[in-house]
């Protein structure tokens, strides 16, 4: 695949370098630059190990108090280089400068190049079609690759651009704070594994931490005292109960608290989950079966009991924070509450203002679907025999143009209403003579029939010719589509990509077009194949004429 | 138009279930013997419809013989639910007779719900804006008010009271939110509007409360027609709430309230004495006369209510001990201190209400008949008085209620003195249960007054308990199935771990991890095949903060957290409230949730999980009732003793329709399809299996009796790809979906009359 661009070291903006660094056990200099990572073993100037950021997943370094100072770079591959670190004096520093340097070049990379190479990929790998066409047409050079998908992608953007434009944020995993098991490290202590993503994930669900972070770290802590911190919180651990005041986290856990509450507070929008309006009327306090319900006062509770509901009320707020953060899009969850706490605020000025949720509800409760006939435009289920008949285009069968498939379906019954109440016009009818000269006519070998050679050809025609013009009719469609695509012609930019495209059509014809009806002809004299191939191209040339002409005309 | 054994029915679908009709043909047979039923029949096959369509062609076409139709619900929400259908069917009748309609229709809810005075609806609470609505409407408040207008006013009361009355509500179907709107256009009060209109519109639809809690019931319902149909909906746990609406329990906390109380009756007397006597005097007349003055009792004196009021009482007088105003709060004082020297027990006491009653009259020389009269006495008392605030007053009613019921029932009733609770034997916390073991108390007045009872619900498994609990005689009892086109519900019994642990939620094994970790296996196992909602039952609250917080030290709920967000059910209702929003929120954008929640609790009497809100459900263990209990225990003795009904098979009986409950809040339709996993060995044994509606009972098969996770794991993706197949109505029709056509053939009409099943 001609995707991996190959660039030039020369214009490339060095951010970091890092002498001493070993790679296989050779000495050499380590390259961070503005795309890619490289190294070049101790007096060369060229690099043997050279990789792209977009290439890479991620980066992994050697524990602290590990005698040897590693950095790995891990490819979607599955590859992974590993970098030593041997300059004695600065060896934690330098691995250190490269981590964080990495840290922040890497994100982005991923982000961006790499999806689009892997949509590119899964595109190609889906559609064999378009992986012929790319055959065709890059391969073989007649279009470049940024110019096939700069039309491919633009395509996909233009069927849903909201898609395109702002992109779906990715939710977050229920369960990141589970991928941070601690591990023994073997003397009485733990280990938590940090990644970027999980560090994310952690602020994007729990802002106040992030707003203790950025409070602390760097001013106070570190950011490993931070995470340590942390981990040591009740407020990490959910069945701990916050006892002391010490901890930096304890205003976090107030704060959530309060958070909850206010969303408690602002009650449900659906009135049929509203638990607290469900019953009508409450029987008043004394009356009623009273089953020992636990009393309600703490004082009572053991501790037991009252870690046991703080963790389900920890995994409440848990669970609604990361919905949370996978629904706003960017509004930090204070605006949110502003806001529907101002819708609850119009609701409570006008008392019988009642929220159409409720109708809707109620209406949607009561339906039963099955019951009622189907009352939405009735559709006809495709139902296709031969796709491939399908996919080669519009036969002008009919004049008129149906718009919904209710109007067929009107047509349809019609057509059988007429067909119904047909009385034959017997005073009109052909004469017997004419009747059976028409008859004959459209018979086969008759006079109009002449032109029903399609059977002839698929017979004629070797399958493995057929499947070669099958390649052709969808190279040129796409080049064509590529052609017409520009008009109407109305700014320079078209021009000149008109212009090219006739270049390219013209470089088809030639390169494979050509070859191909040399060769059919060597084969099959009669057979005129490529003709109708010809005929759409020679459409396009004489469109780009009068395009050329009349742009000429303009300027002079 | 649909023709049930002669009667026209409009139905306001073009299909219909096959079920439905057969229901309609038990419901009408019913009618007509002018009896009560008791049917079941699954939940989302259109029950309420069925029965909206039949009762009102039967009052269209014999509106002599019934005239008016009582529909009780449970939750507002299904009560709007109910208004909504009727509200279609209507709208149909008028298409098709092409002539408005004549029926009024509304639904009657609690203050709270149809309160359109700004102050007071912003109350929210429904006690306090009873409370406060009472302050401004009571009739000698308003009578006040002529004296000195400065007095804050209710104008919606007003303008209703002086005109609404003339005018009454024009026909048409009325829900609670129309109600308002209607009220706020006219400027009448809502409630009172809709309270009055109860006695005149053809179709009424409450909650239970306004029929079976006497306190309301003989307020609210007292006038309503004996030729009405009374529907009991939803009415699975009918029982229970006929109890409630008769227990009191008294705790110390009660009598201290009372007796401040009672002081401010002496000193509000004593103040009275002196400015106004007469007035005491004239209530003493009245007194002598009797209470027939408590027959005209003003309808907005709601609150001053007595719990039963036999009929006898009313045509005698106050005894003389009680009669003046200072000699009733004098025996009042007297009656508080023998309680509370009753609540200082070491150790729990219980007796029947002829022992308590002869106790007192040996302590405190307190007789029968002045107590029977006790509530009566306090309301007159109370609106002699012109007490405003009636709601302060709450302690004390609450124990004349209590002298009233006590010296009234000599069966049927208990009374239970416990120290402490069991639970926390050091802390002394004295409470006196006044509780109501028959259920039949309560709702005989409803059978022996309305000619058509209908009790029915998706579970009443076995139904033949209900007439015996209940002490009454209906003419149809039937259980209808749902036909499937495709076998929509899967219920398993998953009795072993892949361990081959057996599990079980009983007491024996209840803290056993072994257990513990194979419940959260299954979870973990389910989650990760289930698409969208899941939703566990365990059998009490206790017991399932003790598992969640196992599995959240075992890592389960970690692991569970990867493939779906997790909400637990809370004992408040608010933060449950948000976390069940939250999960739909989940299940809606497809991100997927595991909502854990209590059977018995409010999640699993009112919440319904349709669709992909509730793609499975998973009960872990039987929920028995907490059996220690004393009041239990006298229940159930009494149900032994008066009924012949074994403690047993009543625990069994009610532990199965909680489970039924549960897990048939998934399947709500026939388009619907969910899971019904029974994590408990015990459901596998004929008794308890036997009494699973025979709708769920009828697709357990012999091989899903004793699965182990893995096996259940197994048949449950198997069932879920064939359940995720489109389902198209074509699927359905001539099968569990039929048209007018196939409907009357007779090949069909044969077919349908198996769908009921007789007991």
């Amino acid at each position: 695949m001609h995707l991996i661009q190959t660039m030039a070291a020369l214009s490339e903006e060095v951010l970091l370098v890092v002498k001493k660094v070993r790679q296989r056990k050779q000495d050499g200099t380590l390259y961070l630059m503005a795309e890619r990572i490289a190294w070049g073993p101790e007096g060369k100037d060229r690099f043997t190990v050279s990789h792209l950021y977009a290439d890479t997943r991620c980066q992994k370094i050697s524990p602290d108090g590990k005698a040897k100072i590693q950095l790995q770079l891990v490819l979607h591959t599955g590859e992974s280089t590993t970098f030593h670190f041997s300059n004695d004096s600065s060896a934690l520093k330098d691995r250190d400068a490269a981590k964080e340097l990495l840290q922040q070049l890497l994100p982005k990379f991923k982000k961006k190049a790499n999806k689009e190479l892997e949509e590119k990929n899964r595109m190609l790998q889906e559609d064999p079609v378009l992986f012929q066409l790319y055959k065709d047409l890059v391969v073989s050079q007649v279009i470049s690759a940024d110019e096939f998908w700069a039309n491919r992608l633009g395509d996909t953007n233009h069927a849903d651009p909201s898609l395109s434009n702002n992109k779906q944020e990715v939710g977050i995993s229920g369960a990141f704070l589970a991928d941070i098991r601690p591990q023994t490290d073997g003397c009485n202590g733990l280990r938590y594994n940090l990644t970027a993503d999980i560090i994310e994930s952690i602020f994007r669900t729990y802002p106040t931490v992030k707003e203790k972070y950025c409070e602390n770290v760097p001013h106070n802590l570190t950011e490993k005292e931070f995470w340590t911190r942390f981990f040591q919180s009740h407020y990490f651990h959910r069945d701990r109960i916050n006892t002391g005041t010490q901890d930096i986290f304890s205003e976090c856990a107030k704060q959530d608290e309060q958070g909850l509450k206010s969303m408690v507070v602002q009650g449900v929008k659906n009135p049929l989950v509203d638990l607290l309006s469900l019953e009508d009327k409450t029987l008043d306090e004394g009356y009623g079966v009273c089953t020992t319900l636990p009393s309600t006062s703490n004082s009572n509770r053991s501790v037991k009991e009252s870690s046991n509901s703080a963790i389900i009320k920890r995994f409440n707020h848990h669970s609604a924070m990361v919905l949370a953060a996978g629904s706003r899009k960017g509004e930090t969850p204070a605006n949110q509450a502003s806001e529907t706490s101002n819708t609850d605020g119009n609701s409570r000025d006008s008392v019988f203002f009642q929220p159409p949720v409720k109708k809707v509800k109620l209406k949607e409760a009561i339906e039963y679907e099955d019951l009622q006939r189907e009352n939405r435009p009735k559709t006809v289920a495709l139902n296709l025999k031969k796709s491939d008949r399908y996919a080669h285009g519009p036969v002008p069968l009919q004049s008129q143009q149906y718009t919904t498939s209710q109007d067929i379906i009107n047509s349809v019954n019609y057509i059988q209403h007429e067909m119904v109440n047909y009385k034959p016009n017997l005073t009109q009818v052909l004469s017997s003579t004419t009747a059976s000269s028409a008859i004959a006519a459209l018979s086969s070998g008759g006079v109009l029939m002449q032109a029903a050679t399609q059977q002839a050809i698929n017979q004629m025609v070797p399958s493995e010719v057929q499947g070669e013009l099958k390649h052709l009719y969808a190279a040129a469609g796409e080049l064509l589509r590529h052609f017409w695509s520009c008009f109407p012609v109305n700014t320079p930019f078209m021009e000149e990509k008109v212009t090219k495209m006739k270049s390219n059509l013209e470089r088809f014809q030639m390169t494979k077009l050509c070859p191909f009806q040399e060769k059919i002809q060597r084969q099959y004299l009669s057979t005129n194949l490529t003709g109708h191939l010809e005929e759409m191209l020679q459409t396009a040339y004489s469109k780009f004429h009068i395009w050329q002409t009349r742009r000429m005309l303009r300027k002079t | 138009m649909l023709n049930i054994e002669g009667l026209l029915v409009h139905f306001p679908y073009d299909y219909i279930y096959p079920e439905q009709y057969s229901y309609m043909l038990e419901l009408k047979r019913t009618l007509d013997a002018k009896g009560h039923g008791v049917l079941e029949m699954p939940s989302g096959t259109g029950k309420t419809i069925s029965l909206l369509s039949l009762i009102v062609a039967y009052q269209k076409v014999f509106p002599l013989e019934v005239s008016k139709l009582i529909y009780c619900s449970r939750t507002v929400p299904e009560i709007e639910k109910v208004v909504e259908e009727l509200r279609k069917l209507m709208e149909y009748y008028s298409k098709q007779t092409g002539e408005s309609n004549n029926f009024l229709a509304l639904a009657l809810s609690s203050r709270k719900n149809l309160c359109i005075h700004p102050e007071v609806s912003s109350l929210r609470v429904g006690k306090e804006v009873d409370g406060k609505c009472h302050t401004l409407t009571a009739s000698y408040i308003r009578a006040q008010r002529h004296s000195d207008p400065d007095l804050p006013v209710c104008r919606f009361y007003e303008d209703f009271d002086a005109v609404g009355r003339q005018m009454p509500l024009p026909a048409g179907v009325y829900n609670l939110d129309d109600l308002k709107d209607f009220g706020k256009r006219n400027g009448w009060c809502p409630y009172y509007l809709a309270r009055y209109s109860l006695m005149h519109a053809n179709i009424v639809v409450y909650s239970y409360h306004y029929l079976l809690d006497p306190k309301i019931a003989d307020l609210v319902s007292k006038e309503l027609t004996k030729k009405s149909v009374v529907v009991f909906d939803e009415a699975h746990n009918i029982d229970n709430v006929c109890i409630d609406s008769m227990s009191v329990n008294i705790s110390r906390r009660t009598l201290d309230r009372c007796q401040t109380n009672v002081e401010t009756l002496q000193n509000t007397i004593q103040k009275i004495k002196e400015t106004d006597a007469t007035k005491l005097k004239m209530e003493y007349r009245r007194l002598v006369e009797g209470l027939k003055e408590a027959n005209v009792a003003r309808e907005t004196d709601v609150y001053l209510s007595n719990p039963v009021l036999p009929d006898e009482i009313l045509q005698e007088a106050v005894p003389g001990t009680i009669r003046t105003a200072e000699h009733f709060v004098g025996f009042l004082k007297r009656f508080l201190e023998y309680l509370k020297s009753r609540l200082r027990v070491h150790h729990v006491v219980q007796e029947s209400t002829p022992q308590f009653l002869k106790d007192i009259f040996d302590k405190v020389c307190i007789d029968r008949k002045p107590l029977r009269f006790c509530a009566e006495r306090l309301r007159s008392l109370l609106r002699t008085l012109e007490i405003a605030d009636i709601a302060d007053f709450s302690a004390v009613t609450l124990i004349s209620n209590f002298a009233t019921l006590v010296s009234t029932y000599s069966q049927g009733f208990t009374i239970i003195i416990e120290p402490f609770e069991d639970r926390t034997p050091t802390i002394a916390n004295p409470v006196l249960h006044f509780s109501c073991m028959d259920p039949s108390i309560a709702i005989k007045p409803v059978f022996q007054r309305f000619q058509s009872v209908i009790i029915t619900s998706g579970t009443l498994s076995p139904l033949d308990i209900y007439p015996r609990i209940l002490d009454f005689r209906p003419v149809t009892m039937a259980s209808f199935t749902m036909t499937l086109a495709r076998t929509c519900l899967c219920p398993l019994i998953v009795g072993r771990g892949n361990d081959q642990v057996a599990l079980s939620s009983k007491f024996e094994t209840r803290e056993d991890f072994a257990v513990i970790r194979n419940y959260g296996s299954l979870l973990q196992e389910m989650s990760a095949i289930v698409p969208d909602g899941i939703v566990a039952f365990f059998t009490s609250y206790m017991y399932m903060e003790n598992i969640v917080a196992a599995w959240y030290e075992q890592g389960i709920l970690e692991n569970i957290q990867r493939n779906k967000l997790i909400f637990i059910e809370t004992p408040d209702a608010a933060e449950t409230s948000m976390a069940l929003e939250k999960y739909q929120e989940a299940c809606e954008n497809g991100r997927g949730a595991i909502l854990l929640s209590v059977a018995r609790g409010k999640v699993s009497e009112g919440i319904d999980f349709v669709h992909h809100f509730g793609r499975a459900v998973i009960m872990f263990g039987v929920p028995y009732v907490y059996t220690q209990s004393r009041i239990l225990k006298a229940r159930l003795e009494y149900l032994r003793d008066q009924f012949q009904i074994r403690e047993n098979d009543f625990l069994t009986f009610d532990a199965m329709r909680h489970a039924a409950q549960c897990v048939g809040r998934v399947i709500r339709g026939k388009t619907d399809y969910g899971l019904m996993i029974f994590a408990d060995k015990r459901y596998a044994r004929a008794d308890k299996r036997g009494k699973l509606p025979r709708w769920i009972q009828e697709h357990i098969s012999d091989g899903s009796l004793n699965l182990t996770v893995d096996e259940a794991v197994q048949l449950s993706k198997h069932f879920l790809r064939q359940m995720a197949q489109p389902f198209r109505q074509e699927d359905q029709l001539g099968l569990s979906l039929l048209t007018l056509e196939q409907l009357e053939s007779e090949e069909m009409l044969k077919k349908i009359s198996q769908i009921a099943h007789q007991t």
